[in-house]
């Protein structure tokens, strides 16, 4: 079966996301399809695997972004599955991201006084370190040997 | 009561304990086991083993910052941990110990206040030093806090348990009210608040609300006698900082509703609920069940309104009401902004009741102790400070995610106080907090709704029963378990 990705690129100096407008398309194999099957509802548990694994970020080396070692980028779109409010969030956008990220940073305060100014303010506290385990860098696989062996 | 009330009541009990394959006896043999094991602090048989434990030899001085039920209650149960305790605890207020969830139910005239009042000094373990002073001045870095009156206070471990501020100072119109404890002499916020304003957050305040709800339903009574069709208003508020009790400002509303129907007066009066939030209660389960009881009740809401002036004069309440609007197309997020408005709302009263703001004491805000926000920055599990490792917090000034009620103290000072004694027995801090807060919500006289929840937004109830269902039987346990439970279970005996 076939997988639709749409990525964002991290910039590092200027600690900024942008939207990579190409729309990729990956084969997936029968047994990495029934994984894909089981987790394409579970939200971060399918961007955790696409992010640790092989095949996948062999994919992104190889024909996404050939010859760009050391580039950052992170996974915006998988298929119907959205991640951009990880990258894009902002106080004005609509509730279900609120919810969302109340219940991913459990900021569960007696929510009778909250509004939506209080918890933007959280969640955008909470959201540079939650980014940052969702970036992914191009390593050359020689270099990290290397590293580990020494 | 009468007792064609309490039949009414056993009768609807007995249906839905039917409906789950329960019979009254069964039930309340069960709720009765559990209330037992309530007391005793949901002991499990693993808790109850460690109960076992011997006391250990860890040394150290421990300091507590105030002597309320946290505080209180912490000191009682080092002691039990501790071989030879070296416990100070600084507290000014001869009152400091009140029962405070029992003012919903002096404001509603179920309980005299003389029930709720407890004596600092009566709590103090033996083992235990009381400085009669309070602590102003805090230096974590070199481990000693300094008093009102000049003490300088050295330790090795510091517990905070200052509780909280009401602040009535933040509202225009009654700003000489001033900031103030629930505990202690509130005569300057009773004098202010005036005849026909009233809170049951402080003590005093409680009967106070009493004398005003009686004399107000009075005057709905003689316009029910008159067979006037005009109503008078009561308002009651919940502000847009974290409070004590959050279910408190509608426990009140419901007791006072339940008293214009005792006095036949209920249709002469408009019942109005402004709440600075979106919701009925932050759990979706019980906000539905408290929207039901609401609109079978009759009553009045209006959400996101903010209390920010009294005109006492006029006797008109303004609020900050805030709302939304579509804002333009987001091609990013595919979605629309939201845009925030707000303007400023005057509705007029007959009777008020304030939820005040409340906020963590200047002297714990201004200091390195307090978060920017004042509440004392502590790891949520363990209730140990996030900079200063031989810091712990517990209760209202704690900055912990939701439930500052006397629920969640009973939960955290055992959480609290095996972690202390294990980092001063060199050891890895052993214990979690997990969020767990009750709510027994009064919805009427004889009525209760047990909010149990904890941080995973669902409700936990403690027994196999709907908890979304208001009980008699939880209306027993408020009125006659939980202060029993607090006063012994905690203050005298640490174990509860």
């Amino acid at each position: 079966m076939q997988v639709k990705f749409q990525l964002v690129t991290y910039d590092e100096e200027l600690d900024k996301f942008d939207l990579d407008e190409s729309v990729y398309h990956l084969e997936l194999d029968d047994e990495q399809s029934k994984t894909y099957e089981l987790l394409k509802d579970g939200d971060l548990h399918l961007y955790n695997w696409f992010q640790e694994s092989d095949f996948f970020l062999n994919w992104i080396k190889e024909e996404v972004y050939p010859d760009s070692i050391g580039k950052k980028f992170a996974i915006c779109d998988i298929d119907d599955v959205s991640f951009r409010r990880f990258y894009f969030f902002k106080v004005t956008s609509g509730d279900v991201h609120y919810e969302y990220f109340k219940k991913l940073f459990g900021l569960i305060e007696e929510s009778e006084w909250q509004d939506r100014e209080d918890f933007g303010k959280n969640i955008l506290e909470y959201l540079p370190a939650k980014r940052q385990e969702l970036v992914m860098e191009l390593q050359d696989e020689a270099e990290v040997e290397d590293e580990t062996e020494a | 009561m009468d007792n064609e009330y309490i039949k009414k009541m056993l009768s609807e009990m007995d249906k839905d304990l039917a409906s789950k394959g329960l019979s009254r006896r069964d039930a309340m043999k069960l709720a009765g086991l559990s209330s037992a094991s309530f007391l005793m602090g949901g002991a499990s048989s693993a808790e109850a083993a460690e109960e076992e434990i011997a006391k250990t030899d860890a040394k150290g001085r421990i300091l507590i910052i105030g002597g309320g039920l946290a505080g209180m209650s912490t000191a009682r149960r080092l002691t039990t941990k501790l071989s030879n305790p070296d416990i100070t605890i600084i507290e000014p207020n001869e009152y400091s110990s009140n029962y405070q969830p029992g003012q919903t139910l002096v404001g509603g005239g179920i309980w005299d206040v003389d029930e709720v009042i407890f004596k600092r000094d009566d709590y103090v373990p033996d083992s235990v030093k009381l400085i009669k002073e309070k602590a102003i001045a805090f230096t974590p870095q070199e481990n000693f806090v300094v008093t009102d009156k000049g003490t300088k206070v050295e330790y090795d471990y510091m517990v905070v348990a200052t509780g909280l501020h009401l602040d009535f100072e933040r509202l225009k119109g009654i700003t000489a009210a001033g900031r103030c404890y629930t505990a202690g002499d509130n005569s300057t916020l009773l004098k202010v608040l005036g005849d026909d304003v009233c809170s049951i957050w402080t003590t005093e305040g409680s009967a106070r609300t009493w004398e005003i709800m009686q004399a107000k339903i009075a005057e709905a009574k003689k316009l029910a006698d008159a067979g006037s069709k005009k109503k008078l208003r009561f308002i009651f508020t919940h502000p847009n900082t974290p409070i004590k009790c959050g279910g408190a400002p509608k426990k009140i509303m419901n007791l006072a509703n339940a008293r214009l129907k005792e006095a036949g007066a209920r249709d002469n009066v408009e019942m109005l609920f402004c709440t600075n939030g979106g919701a009925m209660f932050g759990i979706p389960e019980y906000h539905d069940a408290v929207l039901g009881q609401f609109k079978r009740e009759g009553f009045k809401w209006k959400y996101r309104h903010n209390l920010l002036e009294v005109h006492k004069d006029r006797k008109v309440a303004v609020f900050d009401s805030k709302w939304q609007e579509k804002g333009p197309w987001d091609p990013i997020m595919h979605e629309y902004e939201v845009i925030p408005k707000h303007e400023k709302v005057e509705i007029a009263y007959d009777f008020l009741h304030i939820a005040p703001p409340q906020m963590a004491p200047r002297e714990i805000r201004e200091s390195n102790v307090g978060s920017p926000a004042g509440w004392v920055p502590v790891n949520k599990h363990t209730l140990q400070h996030f900079q200063y490792k031989n810091i712990y917090s517990v209760g209202d000034v704690a900055q912990v995610p939701m439930g500052k009620t006397g629920g969640s103290v009973r939960k955290q000072y055992k959480v609290l106080v095996d972690n202390l004694v294990a980092q001063m027995a060199g050891k890895k801090l052993p214990k979690k907090y997990t969020g767990y807060t009750v709510c027994p919500l009064v919805t009427d006289i004889g009525r209760v709704m047990l909010a149990e929840f904890n941080w995973t937004v669902k409700p936990a109830p403690s027994f196999p029963l709907d908890p979304t269902v208001e009980r008699w039987m939880w209306w027993l346990m408020k009125v006659h378990l939980l202060l029993p439970m607090t006063q012994i279970g905690m203050l005298k005996t640490g174990r509860a």
